[in-house]
Order: C-alpha cells, then structure tokens, then sequence
C-alpha cells in the first residue's frame, strides 16, 4: 500500500530545547583515520549571518564505508549536528572521508526554512569534485565551487555558505 | 535517468520561499535546487545506538519533582515508509511549549509562566511494529512576530532521523479542531489540503490513561522506501 509522506516544517528558532547533542560537533567512527575540522559560516541574502541553523553532517568512514552503528550512549557513528553561533559559524571535528572526493553531505535547518536545505562540501581540490560522478548535472558550473572547502592551515578547511544572492551555495532537490 | 531527482518536484513540503512566513524572505535559494541521483541518499544510515534513548525519556511529564501543569496527554503513532511498511527501532525527538506556551529557552521572550517542571523535550525509538508513546502536556499557542496579532496554533515539533538520509525529517504535530490553523502561514507553507491534514492528530480518548491523561493519535510517513531494511 502506498502511503503519503507527512509534509516538512520549520525547525523554528527554539529548537536547542530538545535537538542539542552533546558533543554533536565531535564525528565518531569505530576506524582510526585523519582529523579534519570543518569551520564554515552562514550568511543569508542580505550578508547577515544565520545565528539560529542546526547544521548536520553525514559521510563515510575513513575507510570508505557506511559507518558502523555507534556505542553506548553516544550519538550515531559518521554524523555531526551544531548549532551555529550568533556569528554564524559552526564547526566540526571529523576524520577525512573515505572516497575519490572526499566529501560531507550537510543539512540546514532553521527558522525561515519550512523545509531543510541539503548539500555537500568536498574535502578535496576542485578538479577532482568536478569528476565526481554525483555533480554531473553542474561538472562545468562556477556554482560548483560553492561546494568546495578552502583549505586553511593544518588539516582545517573553510567553507563560506550563502542561502541566497551573490556566491549562492548549490543546494540539492532530495 | 530515473535514477535524478527532478529538480523541486516536491509537491508535498513548503516552497522554501512563502511570503507569508517573513523569515523566508532572506533565507530562501533564489537558484533552482539542482538535481543528484536519488540513490545516494536512500541508503542505510545513520543508526543511533540504543543507549541513546533513556528509559523515561518519552516521559515528558516526569522530568521535574513535581507534575508539570496543563493537561496531561498520551501520544502514540507508527512511523511507516512510503509503501507503508514500519520503520523500526527509528529515533524520534520532541519537543513543545508548555501549557501556558512558552518553551524552556532563553531566547523565548512570550511573558507567560516557565514551568519548572516541564523542559519540554522529549525522545523514543520506535518499536519492531514502528509504534511510538509519548506522555506529556498539551502545549499552549504562542504569539510571534511574523505580523500583527500572530499567534502560532499549538504544536509539537518533532524531529525523525529514519533509516536513511532521504528519510529525514524535521516536522509538526498540531491538534484537530483548533481554529488558529486557518491563519498560521507555517502551516499553510503546505499547498495540498490532504497533506496539511497528516500533520494533525487525532482524539483517541481510548488510548490515554483513564481518568489521568486524554489520548491523540499520530501516524508519520516518511519518504525512501528502497532504504527500509526488512531485516532489523
């Protein structure tokens, strides 16, 4: 029997309440590999920062694979949640992906958003995330380049995200 | 190409941009979302360890020394896939206002009375069969800025990882008969009358404690039926 799927809404401003994981900024995975922290921004069409997002990521384990389910009472293996501060900025301390292009799938989520906006940011240089088979729809696109982390410093990246206007990061129908 | 997502084809969820809900104004893609191939996220993950949920935890009216005010409700409901199989052993987290309708955050500036004991927030995984239980407060309206004289019918929000990526979902629970949803622009964010009505509850007096607690009933259907494993 075919079901309909319930509709989306706004995570709303207040949701730290229920949703705040400790630790969530901290990835686990059952593998050793290479620490990565991802620090990005938010910012909306005016240029002002989105201080009230939750932000999750997901992705492989250093080895390449589906994480393994997590331990005890921590959170699931492989997945990152944040909330962004009032600068809107949010970070997360990870270990590289496994993968041809290295990369994290991320989800916002926030008020003003009656729905969560996904997309990925690649761990890796440009020219590889352009032959990854996933992006063949924007491989020539400039927008492409919104998806890509700046390297900055030991074993740290940047990503600057823009919901709307100049710099717009690519955002995926799911 | 069956296997891409058509861009926006998604008929069910709010357009991101909804001028009735100001907030959107600023936040929403003004560039087409852009198409991937489905598949990459209807895949298992992430599995949330069992010891995440603690017992008591989908008992939000025990989480004080006293009982919270307001009245007192069971929530029970299946979390099903598209082909209405149960999602199972899936995390779902709540959370509300509390009666007067105010959360218990300090950026709620609604002067209405916090009560000690009611943080509102809640967390369960559902069963083998996809059942869930919740015992908690009926939550309160609430006014808000979006423009004069709004006020945000009751709710409760919940939050439903599934089995999958593609089956995540951030959503609302509202309370059949209340006459504040024909003006809440949130709610109305969803173009199709049938899918507004899957977000309100039913009265299931049957289902709530006798002479303790009323009872609702709530089904949620998530997307991405390839990813519901039969195994576990």
């Amino acid at each position: 029997m075919k079901a309909q799927r319930n509709p989306s809404q706004t995570i709303g401003p207040f949701f730290h309440v229920g949703l705040e994981w400790k630790d969530g900024g901290r990835v686990t995975f059952a593998e050793k590999g290479q620490r990565v922290v991802l620090v990005g921004r938010i910012a909306d069409g005016a240029g002002q920062p989105v201080g009230d997002a939750m932000v999750e990521t997901w992705q492989l384990s250093p080895d390449g694979r589906t994480p393994a389910p997590g331990t005890g009472s921590g959170h699931p293996h492989g997945m990152g949640r944040v909330q962004t501060s009032a600068d809107g900025s949010f970070r997360i301390e990870t270990l590289m992906p496994g993968g041809e292009a290295p990369h994290l799938e991320v989800t916002f989520f926030a008020r003003g958003l009656l729905r969560g906006l996904h997309t990925r940011v690649y761990l890796a240089p440009e020219e590889r995330v352009r032959a990854d088979p996933a992006l063949a729809s924007i491989a020539r696109s400039p927008r492409l380049r919104t998806l890509v982390a700046k390297p900055a410093g030991k074993d740290e990246y940047h990503w600057e995200v823009r919901l709307q206007g100049e710099g717009e990061t690519v955002f995926f129908a799911v | 190409m069956n296997d891409m997502t058509r861009p926006d084809a998604n008929t069910i969820d709010p357009p991101l941009d909804f001028p009735a809900y100001q907030s959107t104004h600023l936040r929403h893609p003004k560039q087409p979302l852009v198409a991937i191939p489905a598949r990459l996220l209807d895949v298992p993950g992430p599995t949330v360890p069992r010891g995440f949920v603690k017992s008591g935890d989908n008992d939000l009216t025990a989480q004080g020394k006293g009982l919270p005010l307001g009245e007192r409700m069971v929530l029970t409901g299946r979390m099903l896939d598209a082909d209405g199989r149960p999602i199972r052993r899936a995390l779902i987290e709540v959370w509300q206002t509390n009666a007067s309708g105010r959360y218990m955050h300090p950026g709620d500036q609604h002067d209405a009375p916090l009560d000690p004991n009611f943080p509102g927030i809640g967390r369960t995984f559902t069963d083998d069969e996809g059942r869930y239980r919740f015992l908690t407060i009926r939550p309160g309206a609430y006014p808000w800025q979006n423009h004069p004289y709004a006020w945000r019918p009751a709710h409760i929000h919940f939050s439903l990882l599934g089995n999958a990526p593609v089956q995540r979902l951030v959503t609302q629970m509202y309370f059949p008969g209340d006459p504040m949803l024909d003006l809440d622009p949130v709610f109305h964010g969803v173009p199709d009358a049938a899918a507004r009505a899957r977000m309100v509850c039913k009265l299931a007096l049957d289902t709530g404690i006798e002479g303790v607690a009323t009872g609702y009933s709530f089904d949620i259907v998530l997307g991405g039926a390839k990813s519901t494993p039969l195994g576990i």
